[in-house]
């Protein structure tokens, strides 16, 4: 295995690591940020420049010295492709007749400047503030691929395997894997991913990575920057014209008329030239040669008008986008219409500012250890496609958990600190009594008092009604979803979370935001220490909100007991 | 006849002791015929105590770390071929385990003892013989096979079903519990009491959470008592009886659950016919 493959492999296997452990390990999100398209438009769209986009700035400086090694040797979509490739070609290989010599050919009509056509684009609608990087980042595209479908599949296979080994695990009493669960995670919206990534392998059918020759807009941005990199392909003298080098080529770097010409923006140093070459003459070097590269064949002028027409396409594209009914924009809130069940992560920034700097990788929602935050379809427009919100009927919203802001590459999602967090409101829980169990249905129901870790539900007595029913205490809810995720009532909730005083900060800390507007945010306090010791028939010790104690009732009696005989 | 009511005069019905907890806990199973009476060598056996809050013992949410090891530890020395304690939370599993200080305390005994379990798949669906409104339930497969099953409850109040005692923590082994809620439930703690009936429950009453339970922050008095039964029904109305529950006193027949467990003979709750033997260590 060459050194190629090898480097492909590793960072594959770290990009892997990295996304299985986003939650748990530090700079999960890595990967996302090395990709200059995602974080060129999303500096754009959102005008902000940030230490996180460090990463990305390298490889665009890289590209400078080395060309595109970035897509030859680092990225997982690249690696991915490639893969594919080989192993589609190997099982054709075995069961298929093979079509000798059959070269693979991209069509005549395609331009190798396509890629840099949806990169002006997609700067033309970041210019509009309007981010559609998600639809052709290549980092996005392969996390979400990884992280909302290959993993999920991953994890039921291992939880049915768990179960299948159970009676030998109990019957040799080892106790880490008798006990082992494995929740798979589930999510919505994932035929999008899958036909996009059908699409985008099919395509491998055509040419090589046809992905990366003609759409992805990263390797449009590196191409412009490896025009004449300092390590190059440089073919010597020994040339003797055979072609082979032009034919083999997977990114269509070399014609086949002049195979001692390059052209470097196209070229991804992955040298298989440089192996195949009959006559050795062909190596990456830095040495100076003169050199015969393929010089710029379209006149300038005309290249110029059409790059100038993408972006004035991509500019049109987000005008017609901000016009939908579900656009955001600005701060204020009048008249803007969104889906009334739209919960987004703690620390998400103020909707518009979300919305421009969401990549829609789904990092968050694999990190996310309960699976609360899924991908949604139209609740937030058309520019809303596939952003995160709490889903609390799947599973709560902890607020012990950064998780989602800690792997955020673009800072979306804010990263807090666990004091923080607990302020970071997303909600405000709302119940419908013609649902609930104890209110309408009379019965005896306390399920999200119980769970509540903020103390945010009261039950009181009512008059006519034989069990104590819930009220919410909104000024100390905070839109988890605890109560509504263990509602008893099937399917929608009797307890459900709305939007309402969701905090969405840009800056400034929560616990600040929350208490200028009165809010006691505050996960259950322990009761003071146990001195005092009293008994039975003596007062006891104070609690911490003595005046919320529940009330003993209409009848004065401790609420769950009755009259008895 | 002379000789049974002789004999039944004899037997304790309710251990209750006051003091020390590991030393309580242990004399009030000795009270009851000692563990050798439950947990013979070679059983399994599962305790389930409450530890389904992220809090610590000071809130009285959760049975106390050290009633839990001592339970254990009896059973181990009884011979049992393994031990688990087991429980099913609604709050993030791995933080009750921790702050319960349940699994720190009998991890240092034996590891791999104490387990969390949600997974459906660890969940087995048996009928309900003599349930009336709860007809079938997914129990836990680990508690469907075992040998003894030791409930140690904490003693707190319960917004809905009064107080939580032995009778209600049995829902901590089953899968579904959202439908007692919808169907009764007081009814089906019963009908889930008449399924997984411990042998030997013993309530941990060295602080009793008596207003804002179950998940506190409540009212929390300090007891220091073990009460010890045979009898899940004895022991839930002996505790009714025996504390204040938001500042009054009640009758074990206030509390609707261990009325109706009474009236179908799971158990009794006439505290007062019963040989109750009290003791301070």
């Amino acid at each position: 295995m060459g050194f190629r493959r090898t480097a492909q492999l590793v960072c594959l296997t770290a990009f892997l690591v990295l996304l299985a452990g986003a939650g748990h390990i530090q700079e999960a999100d890595l990967f996302l940020r090395l990709d200059p398209a995602l974080v060129g438009i999303t500096a754009i769209a959102e005008r902000k420049w940030s230490w996180l986009f460090l990463p990305a700035l390298i490889v665009v400086f890289s590209a400078f010295l080395f060309g595109r090694i970035f897509c030859g040797y680092i990225c997982p979509m690249g690696t991915s492709l490639d893969l594919y490739d080989e192993a589609h070609g190997a099982v054709a290989g075995r069961f298929f007749q093979r079509k000798p010599g059959k070269a693979r050919h991209a069509p005549q009509w395609l331009s190798p400047r396509l890629n840099r056509h949806i990169l002006v684009f997609l700067v033309g609608a970041a210019i509009a503030g309007v981010s559609l990087v998600s639809w052709m980042s290549p980092l996005s595209l392969i996390t979400r691929f990884y992280g909302l479908i290959i993993y999920p599949v991953m994890e039921i296979v291992a939880s049915q395997a768990l179960v299948l080994i159970y009676p030998l695990v109990s019957w040799l009493d080892i106790r880490s894997l008798m006990f082992a669960e494995l929740t798979p995670p589930r999510f919505t919206g994932r035929f999008v991913v899958l036909l996009c990534f059908f699409l985008i392998f099919a395509a491998g059918r055509i040419t090589p990575r046809f992905w990366c020759r003609y759409l992805c807009p990263a390797g449009g941005l590196l191409a412009v920057a490896a025009s004449k990199p300092l390590l190059r392909r440089r073919v010597s003298d020994a040339c003797n014209q055979c072609g082979i080098c032009a034919q083999k080529c997977p990114m269509g770097a070399i014609e086949n008329c002049c195979p001692e010409a390059t052209d470097h923006a196209a070229c991804i140093s992955c040298r298989t030239c440089e192996s195949l070459c009959p006559q050795q003459a062909i190596e990456f070097s830095l040495q100076a040669r003169p050199d015969r590269d393929a010089g710029p064949e379209t006149a300038l002028s005309k290249s110029r008008r059409q790059f100038l027409i993408s972006g004035a396409a991509g500019l049109g594209t987000a005008a017609v986008s901000l016009t939908g009914l579900h656009a955001v924009s600005g701060k204020t809130v009048e008249g803007r219409v969104l889906g009334e069940r739209l919960i987004r992560p703690p620390g998400a920034l103020p909707e518009p500012s979300f919305l421009a700097s969401c990549v829609r990788c789904g990092e968050c929602m694999s990190a996310c250890p309960t699976n609360t935050l899924q991908p949604i379809w139209f609740d937030a427009g058309f520019l809303g496609m596939f952003s995160p919100a709490i889903t609390p009927r799947r599973k709560y919203c902890d607020p012990r958990c950064t998780a989602c802001g800690e792997v955020c590459p673009t800072g979306a999602i804010r990263t807090l600190s666990a004091e923080d967090r607990v302020w970071a409101r997303t909600g405000t829980a709302i119940i419908y009594r013609q649902k609930c169990l104890a209110w309408e249905h009379k019965k005896s129901c306390m399920v999200c008092d119980e769970v509540c870790p903020y103390d945010a539900i009261a039950f009181e007595n009512k008059p006519g009604l034989p069990y104590p029913v819930p009220h919410v205490k909104e000024n100390r809810c905070a839109g988890c979803g605890y109560c509504e995720h263990y509602c008893p009532v099937t399917n929608k909730a009797a307890i459900v979370v709305t939007p309402m005083n969701a905090l969405r900060l840009s800056t400034g800390t929560y616990r600040e935001a929350g208490e200028i507007r009165k809010y006691k945010l505050s996960l259950r306090p322990p009761t003071v220490s146990l001195e005092p010791r009293t008994y039975p028939g003596a007062t006891g010790m104070g609690t911490k909100h003595p005046e919320e104690t529940p009330d003993n009732g209409s009848k004065g009696r401790a609420p769950g007991f009755d009259a008895g005989y | 006849m002379l000789p049974g009511r002789l004999f039944a005069r004899n037997k304790t019905d309710i251990a209750v002791v006051k003091g020390d907890i590991e030393t309580a806990v242990r004399k009030s199973v000795d009270m009851l015929g000692g563990i050798s009476r439950f947990v013979k060598k070679g059983n399994r056996v599962v305790i389930k105590p409450n530890m389904s809050f992220a809090v610590g013992p000071e809130r009285a949410s959760n049975t106390h770390p050290l009633v839990a090891k001592t339970i254990a530890a009896l059973c181990r020395e009884a011979g049992a071929a393994r031990v688990l304690i087991l429980d099913n939370p609604l709050a993030p599993e791995e933080r009750c385990l921790e702050a319960s200080g349940i699994y720190a305390a009998c991890e240092s005994l034996e590891k791999g003892m104490t387990h969390m379990v949600s997974n459906p798949r660890s969940f087995r669906e048996v009928e309900i013989n003599n349930g009336q409104t709860l007809k079938k339930t997914e129990v836990m497969k680990e508690v469907l096979s075992a040998d003894v099953l030791i409930a140690a409850p904490v003693a707190k109040s319960h917004s809905g079903a009064g107080v939580s005692l032995t009778m209600k923590g049995m829902m901590g082994l089953i899968q579904n519990r959202s439908v007692m809620h919808r169907r009764g439930l007081h009814e089906c703690i019963v009908d889930l009491a008449s399924l997984l009936t411990p042998q030997l429950a013993i309530v941990d009453a060295t602080r009793v959470l008596t207003t804002g339970g179950p998940g506190g922050p409540g009212k929390v008095i300090i007891p220091e008592t073990i009460i010890a039964s045979t009898d899940m029904v004895a022991a839930d109305a002996y505790t009714v009886a025996a504390f204040e529950w938001y500042g009054k006193t009640y009758a074990p027949n206030q509390v609707k659950h261990i009325r109706l467990a009474h009236e179908r003979g799971l158990g009794r709750m006439d505290i007062e016919n019963l040989k109750v033997r009290k003791q301070t260590v």
